[in-house]
């Protein structure tokens, strides 16, 4: 017969044409019919009829009109406005006659939707589309890497002769922006303030195509040596340190000495660097080798590898003219901007999202059985419309119409929910892990996903009974007066796969949340290698102008501790020229008497005496520096553990002499670093919780100048009360040196090490414990609706002799034995899902057994409870009751 | 309004329209209807307007087009005439009414044997 995809297409394109076009072709078809009468009464008149009889007969003849012109509607046109109108009212009146269906189907259904848009913008804004810029998709850096050491770490930081020849000689960049990042101290009339600045290159916000908010971005004329100075300042800094006052444009403000003019302040979003001011690179020539990072952007069609390829060349060149800025065995590195900052975050989002997309699957299979169950009940009104003559597409319809009503409401919902859940969720970010530039906000891209995943889960739940309520035969459901002894087979099977699949989920979700909690235990339990309560911390910066040598920074650190041990409660003050859990500068070393079979590096800090009693850090071998070293500058140093397993596992570490190489080089150069090893100290962890320790060289502060000092300051009160009190001392020893970031050493230390697995841990126990919610509610509605169905089963039973607690046993039983096969399934599920966040698990195994049969025991038990209670009503069934219930 | 009885009726008119016009070529639509009035010798009680639906439901199809004319006495009317792809189908309708015929026949017969 008719092949009927064709055919249904055929009448819809037609209909389509039919609404197009709609009216003129009434009036044709009127004429035609006109026509045709007449001639039927023409004839009639012929064969000798009164023209009145003629036209009564004609008309009998014809039929009716009215009805001929309705059927040609229905052909020719969809359905119009007025009939979906029609079905919405009905839906919303369906939903208010049953409350509490709608409001568990859009709170379980907003719940899901809510939790997937707060991800989802939040992966957006920070994984998809964190930059502003002019194609930020082809915007990429350059890192040179140790073959050896791989590529995730290298150096990406260029001189300027380097970044000159990269410039100049590539071939796959249509642009390019260098920027070399330099503390920026602004001295006002009550003290000074630290920014952070950056020198760019001439054309760098053409390069990144965003114009100022006020003023004027850099232009060409200002890059020219000998113009006037003057520098572009960041939104951000100019709302929080500034009050957003408009009249300080055109203003001159004294940076790091020099006296600029204000000329721009950029739009919100521009963070480039993260620099708080922006200031034209005027010296562009000398071999310094300072840092500058490198941004290109590729040509269009320009992949990742060849850039790669031909950088490669590039970099081989200059490392024939600077060698000892390349290891041995190199390669190039080309990232995409996006790579700098999000790599840390991308593992805890990705598992994040997954876990959503579960949630928002349980919360489907909810509402999906949910309304099964209505379905079902509802068989016998399909039934009867079917009889009285409904199309199926018309009940289909009405269904999608309903369950479109319930989708846009638990939209509406789930956008309420993501508003506040993403304040929530950027408040809990760890800090430094999203790029400056990205705004996390709920914006058209965010939402249009939203609908169209609310849309779609409608038709998902929505088509599901409405198809099934079709398959069987019409007059079944009509028959069947609803003392039904299983509420049909088919739909039961189906809500049972339903509950099958959210148990599978949640136990997924709560294995996952399991894991990093233990993982999260055993994290707090690794040794840092020292003592973080009771500590202050800040860095202080010195101006370059006053500040180079060893002598220059040691007149104002000495005086500085010494005001600083003077305070009320403090224990130990010591300089350090990095920070307690960072290595700080790494240096290629030499040992004497040793070969190297590759080059061997080492991080170094230099400090004051009192920073390993200040920390409390573990002396393994030797002792401690002492005040005379660091007083006389005594070329002596201590190593910590792993330099020694590294560098001296056989030899006895005390006596031998190490040599770090790059002092000699640097800014306040050191003739002959060579130093003995007078003590070992145990490893504080300097490269994260996970990584291998780096090995580090101690030496006292008074050997070379250094103009970042960290202050370390032990004390018996809350480190929080020195604040203002160091603030003020140093401003008493140099009025010109600001604080930086003065805090308690225990939250920078919470922040930097705990923040971001405390966060996907968090994440992972909400939704978790969400997906435990509905679960319950899954396995109570649909026992709650077959115990209903089965009330007058229930009923013959107890007739016949069951007791309540047989009855109670059923139910529970009948619930279990589908939980018990969800179980089955989420743990094979969990050990598929333990491969994305094994790499994230410390000190426990995805497949950890405890875990695994902890969460299946919680979902059991909490599976029986939610059983419990329609199998208590179960039990409670007055048999008389029951069997009179039709 | 029994859907399962007027699906047959519209299947039957359908299948002796395309007939029609595929034996008489171009014909209007009170042509068709006095065709079939001719053929069924008054047999079928028919109501003419239900042709014009008929007539729109072979257009959606594709199996028949139609056009304005002129008829014989020089009144502008619409000409419907079968296309290619509504031979193909008459054939398919025919042989499928032919078989279906054919075992209702059979089965009147034997319950005749029957009794």
């Amino acid at each position: 017969m008719r092949t009927p995809r064709e055919s249904r297409w055929r009448s819809f394109t037609a209909k389509l044409r039919g609404f197009v076009r709609a009216e003129p072709h009434d009036g044709e078809f009127e004429d035609e019919i006109q026509d045709h009468l007449q001639r039927l009464i023409e004839r009639f008149v012929a064969q000798g009829m009164s023209r009145e009889e003629a036209a009564m007969a004609a008309r009998r003849q014809f039929g009716n009109t009215t009805l001929l012109h309705e059927d040609r509607r229905a052909l020719q046109t969809l359905p119009t406005v007025e009939a979906l109108w029609h079905d919405l009212r009905y839906a919303l009146r369906a939903l208010w006659r049953s409350p509490g269906y709608a409001i568990v189907s859009i709170a379980t259904l907003g719940l899901g939707i809510g939790a997937a848009t707060a991800i989802f913008s939040v992966i957006y804004n920070v994984m998809w589309a964190p930059f502003p810029y002019r194609d930020a998709d082809r915007l990429v850096f350059v890192r040179i890497y140790d073959t050896q050491r791989g590529p995730s770490i290298g150096r990406q930081g260029y001189s300027a002769a380097e970044v000159r020849e990269f410039v100049e000689t590539n071939h796959v960049f249509d642009g390019t922006t260098a920027a070399r990042g330099e503390l920026v101290l602004y001295r006002h009339h009550t003290g000074t303030e630290a920014f952070g600045g950056v020198h760019v290159t001439p054309g760098t916000f053409e390069f990144f195509g965003l114009p100022a908010l006020h003023g004027r971005v850099l232009q060409p004329a200002d890059y020219e040596p000998g113009a006037p100075p003057v520098f572009v300042m960041r939104h951000k800094t100019w709302m929080e340190r500034f009050g957003g006052d408009l009249s300080l444009l055109n203003q001159t403000l004294a940076l790091n000495g020099t006296p600029r003019t204000l000329v721009g302040i950029m739009p919100p979003r521009f963070g480039w660097y993260g620099a708080d001011v922006l200031i034209p690179e005027t010296k562009v020539t000398g071999e310094v080798i300072d840092f500058r990072f490198l941004l290109g952007r590729l040509k269009p069609g320009v992949s990742i590898e060849q850039a790669a390829a031909d950088l490669t060349v590039v970099a081989h060149r200059l490392a024939k003219v600077y060698p000892e800025q390349y290891p041995r065995q190199f390669s190039v590195h080309v990232g995409r901007l996006g790579d700098t900052v999000i790599e840390r975050m991308r593992a805890t989002l990705y598992t994040v999202l997954a876990a959503v997309g579960l949630l928002l699957l349980i919360a489907c299979g909810n509402v999906a059985n949910l309304l099964l169950a209505r379905a079902t009940v509802r068989e016998k009104e399909f039934a009867l419309r079917t009889v009285l003559g409904a199309r199926r597409a018309r009940i289909v319809r009405l269904l999608v119409v309903e369950s479109l009503v319930l989708a846009i409401s638990a939209a509406a919902l789930g956008i309420f929910l993501a508003w506040g859940g993403l304040k929530a969720l950027v408040a809990a970010l760890p800090p430094r892990v999203i790029p400056s530039e990205s705004v996390i906000e709920l914006n058209a891209p965010v939402l249009t996903a939203t609908l169209a995943v609310a849309v779609l889960t409608a038709l998902l739940c929505g088509l599901a009974p409405a198809l099934q309520s079709f398959r069987r035969d019409l007059s079944e459901p009509l028959r069947d007066s609803g003392k039904g002894t299983s509420g049909g087979f088919r739909g039961r099977r189906l809500r049972d796969a339903v509950v099958v699949m959210e148990v599978a989920v949640a136990l997924t979700l709560l294995i996952g949340a399991g894991l990093l909690m233990r993982s999260f235990v055993a994290l707090r339990d690794v040794r840092l290698g020292l003592q973080v309560d009771h500590v202050f911390t800040a860095a202080v910066q010195l101006p370059a102008e006053r500040y180079v040598t060893a002598g220059q920074v040691t007149a104002f650190l000495q005086p500085l501790l010494a005001r600083i041990k003077a305070l009320p409660g403090v224990v130990h003050a010591a300089a350090s020229t990095a920070s307690p859990l960072d290595g700080g500068a790494e240096s290629k070393i030499e040992l004497a008497g040793k070969t190297q079979d590759r080059a061997w590096r080492a991080s170094f800090r230099r400090l004051t005496e009192e920073y390993v009693p200040a920390l409390r850090i573990e002396l393994k071998e030797g002792r401690p520096l002492s005040a005379a070293d660091v007083n006389d500058a005594r070329k002596v140093a201590v190593v910590n553990e792993t330099f020694v397993r590294m560098y001296l596992p056989n030899d006895h570490p005390i006596g031998q002499r190490v040599r770090l190489a790059n002092l000699e080089t640097a800014a306040d150069p050191v003739r002959d670093a060579w130093f003995e090893i007078v003590g070992v100290v145990g490893d504080v962890r300097n490269r994260g919780l996970r990584a291998p320790n780096d090995p580090e060289v101690w030496i006292p502060s008074t050997i070379a100048g250094a103009r970042l000092q960290i202050l370390v300051v032990r004390t018996s009160q809350d480190p929080l009360t020195l604040t203002n009190l160091v603030r003020r001392e140093v401003s008493a020893t140099d009025a010109g040196v600001p604080v930086v970031s003065p805090g308690r050493l225990e939250d920078f230390v919470h922040q930097g090490l705990y923040a971001g697995p405390k966060f996907g841990l968090l994440l992972l126990a909400v939704f978790g414990g969400v997906g435990l919610i509905l679960v319950t509610v899954g396995v109570y509605s649909v026992l709650a609706y077959s115990t209903t169905q089965k009330t007058h089963e229930i009923g013959i039973r107890m007739a016949l002799g069951a007791e309540g607690a047989d009855v109670l046993g059923m139910v529970v039983t009948s619930g279990l034995r589908v939980v018990v096969v969800g179980i089955a399934v989420g743990i094979a599920m969990s050990l598929v899902f333990g491969r994305l966040i094994g790499p994230q698990l410390v000190g426990v195994t995805a497949y950890d057994p405890p875990t695994l049969g902890g969460a299946a025991v919680l979902l059991t038990v909490t599976a029986a409870i939610a059983s419990w209670i329609p199998a208590r009503r179960a039990a409670r069934v007055d048999p008389m009751v029951a069997l009179r219930y039709e | 309004m029994d859907s399962k009885t007027s699906e047959v009726l519209q299947g039957t008119l359908d299948l002796m329209i395309l007939k029609t016009l595929h034996a008489l070529g171009p014909l209007h639509g009170f042509g068709i209807a006095r065709r079939l009035e001719q053929v069924s010798r008054d047999v079928l009680q028919l109501n003419e307007g239900t042709v014009y639906t008929a007539l729109l439901r072979l257009q959606h199809q594709g199996w028949i087009t139609a056009e304005w004319g002129t008829s014989e006495n020089n009144r502008k009317a619409k000409f419907y005439a079968i296309t290619r792809r509504g031979r193909k189908q008459l054939e398919v309708e025919t042989e499928n009414w032919e078989r279906i015929s054919e075992v209702i026949g059979r089965v009147l017969r034997l319950e005749q044997e029957e009794g």
